[in-house]
């Protein structure tokens, strides 16, 4: 397996609050990475410098060999990277409809052609929402509301989806159903990355799980060998079982 | 397949407004009734613009009488010193108002919300202290008089009647030239922008960019709307672009509705005419359109049209349900 991403001794500073202190981490193509860590930890923090929210203090971004560390954030989804947001997933006061075909419009002429959802119809048939087409995001429950976000980062057409907490807040039946969406992906060409604190959705999604905690990469591996992995139960659990 | 009503929706009731208001010299009205019109046609037009910035893009601009002072301007001139008429001007002052607006939204448009405000009306000031100090070259604070008249296949158009309609015509332009933007995928990449900044970004769209875009388009209608006043006035001075006409014009898109299609032709009208029909002396019209500001804010946050649309569609379920409830008595019966 190549990497597709590789991170290399990413810092980043807020005023004397370090969130990053250094954290090497390489995406393989066509897997399904999950990062795991406690509050605080520095997993949004890691996604929002990768995309280009925050400019890091110090450290490299390569995506397919190029350098992209702190290129503008609306640079990142034209290079191929996708990505959905804890809160803020769409435009509340348009339609369904209209907050794919925007997403649609905007992803890049240099996009891959072989993409299996080119239309915002096909997008919302696949995240299983085409009935609600002509609502307002801002009235969609909480699960659609996510598909939605869902939605909105494939219609950039990305080879590599980081995808921040995309179960939080959702039902049993509605993390299963997005289970199944994710899984699908890597089969369409879409390597993706996933944060979250829920074990049991890391497990039914990631092989290979890596572990922050204040900032820094303690473990990193596949997903059986890191969950037990003292370390890792250290910051989890408090000690061993 | 999902089907949405056509766009054609939205535009066919301004159409109809504007026929019917281009029958108004029909009825002979008096001068005074055609002057108040063509100016609240005139600012109908710079409305239209706004209502793409302040409605579509969500930016509001509090210097934009500025933009139609460089129009107006721009008009006086060319006329002056160039001996171009009003069909040349039309296209230069459009250009002129585009080129400040970039040149105000290029640094304005690095900060948002607030402060955006703060600095566009700063811009409005420090424009009409350019004109105000700008000597002979500009009239000073007495400003410039126009003496070209406006022709069209050499009909003078200067006749109150044909003036009004000539403002109609450009009203409509503005009306559709409005209506494309906001259907086309420019329209919705400026409400994405409007709805979520950080999502637009993430989905690829450069916010900037299009932000100051937005500005540029809206100074386009301005500039346009400035040749137009300076053609109908004979005479331009620098107040006539400062604070308070910039703010009439805020108030105006905010009192119709920035986001629907009659929104910016209900607000020029209502606030050009409110005070002539309730015979209000200025002191009494800024009370009163404190007030309307007030109540519009609180009550109908987007605007008198969107308001009555809502009300309407309010009604029409209320009755549907009434309707429902008693045929299921009847059929209960």
């Amino acid at each position: 397996m190549s990497a597709i991403l590789e991170i290399k001794g990413l810092r980043k500073q807020f005023g004397g609050v370090t969130a990053l202190s250094g954290v090497d981490l390489a995406i393989n193509e066509g897997e399904i990475l999950g990062v795991v860590g406690p509050n605080g930890s520095g997993k949004t923090t890691l996604f929002n410098v990768v995309t280009g929210v925050h400019k890091p203090t110090a450290g490299s971004v390569t995506w397919k060999g190029k350098d992209i560390t702190g290129i503008p954030a609306n640079q990142i989804s034209r290079n191929g990277i996708g990505y959905t947001f804890q809160q803020a997933m769409a435009f509340p006061g348009l339609t369904v409809f209209e907050n794919v075909q925007i997403a649609t419009e905007h992803s890049a002429a240099s996009a891959r052609t072989d993409f299996a959802w080119p239309t915002p119809a096909s997008l919302l048939e696949f995240v299983g929402i085409p009935g609600l087409a002509r609502e307002k995001a801002g009235i969609l429950p909480f699960g659609s509301l996510r598909l939605l976000g869902l939605a909105l980062a494939l219609a950039t057409r990305p080879s590599l989806l980081l995808l921040d907490e995309p179960a939080a807040g959702l039902n049993d039946r509605e993390t299963a159903a997005l289970v199944g969406l994710v899984q699908q992906f890597p089969g369409h060409g879409i390597s993706v990355c996933v944060i979250d604190h829920d074990m049991k959705l890391m497990q039914s999604l990631c092989k290979r799980l890596a572990v922050l905690d204040f900032g820094s990469k303690i473990a990193d591996g596949p997903t059986a060998d890191v969950l037990h992995d003292p370390k890792v139960l250290e910051v989890y659990l408090g000690g061993e079982l | 397949m999902i089907k949405f009503a056509s766009p054609l929706r939205a535009l066919i009731p301004v159409l109809v407004v504007l026929l019917l208001l281009a029958l108004v010299p029909l009825m002979s009205p008096s001068n005074r009734f055609l002057s108040l019109a063509i100016s609240a046609g005139i600012n109908i037009i710079a409305l239209y613009g706004l209502s793409v910035l302040f409605g579509q893009t969500g930016i509001l601009s509090m210097g934009h009488a500025a933009l139609v002072g460089v129009g107006a301007y721009t008009a006086a001139l060319l006329a002056r010193d160039f001996d171009i008429g009003f069909w040349g001007s039309i296209p230069v002052a459009g250009v002129m108002a585009a080129i400040v607006a970039a040149v105000i939204g290029i640094p304005s448009l690095r900060v948002s919300g607030h402060h955006f405000v703060i600095m566009t009306f700063a811009f409005g000031q420090l424009l009409t202290i350019i004109l105000t100090n700008g000597g002979e070259y500009t009239g000073a604070a007495t400003g410039l008089d126009m003496q070209q008249p406006v022709t069209m296949f050499g009909i003078a158009l200067d006749p109150l009647e044909r003036f009004y309609l000539l403002v109609i015509a450009f009203v409509t332009i503005s009306a559709v030239a409005s209506w494309a933007i906001i259907n086309s995928s420019y329209g919705r990449t400026l409400r994405a922008i409007r709805e979520n900044e950080k999502l637009a970004a993430a989905l690829g769209i450069n916010v900037g960019r299009h932000k100051i875009g937005a500005f540029i388009v809206s100074g386009v209608f301005a500039g346009v709307s400035g040749v137009l006043l300076a053609y109908f006035l004979r005479h331009i001075s620098p107040g006539q672009f400062a604070s308070f006409p910039s703010i009439y014009l805020a108030l105006m898109v905010m009192i119709g509705g920035a986001r629907l299609l009659l929104g910016p032709l209900a607000g020029g009208i209502l606030v050009s005419f409110l005070p002539e029909v309730l015979n209000l002396d200025p002191v009494q019209s800024r009370i009163l359109y404190g007030v309307c500001l007030i109540a519009v804010i609180l009550f109908l946050p987007n605007g008198l049209i969107a308001g009555i649309a809502d009300g309407w569609a309010w009604l029409v379920k209320v009755s549907k349900r009434a309707q429902a409830s008693g045929d299921a008595r009847e059929a209960t019966r």
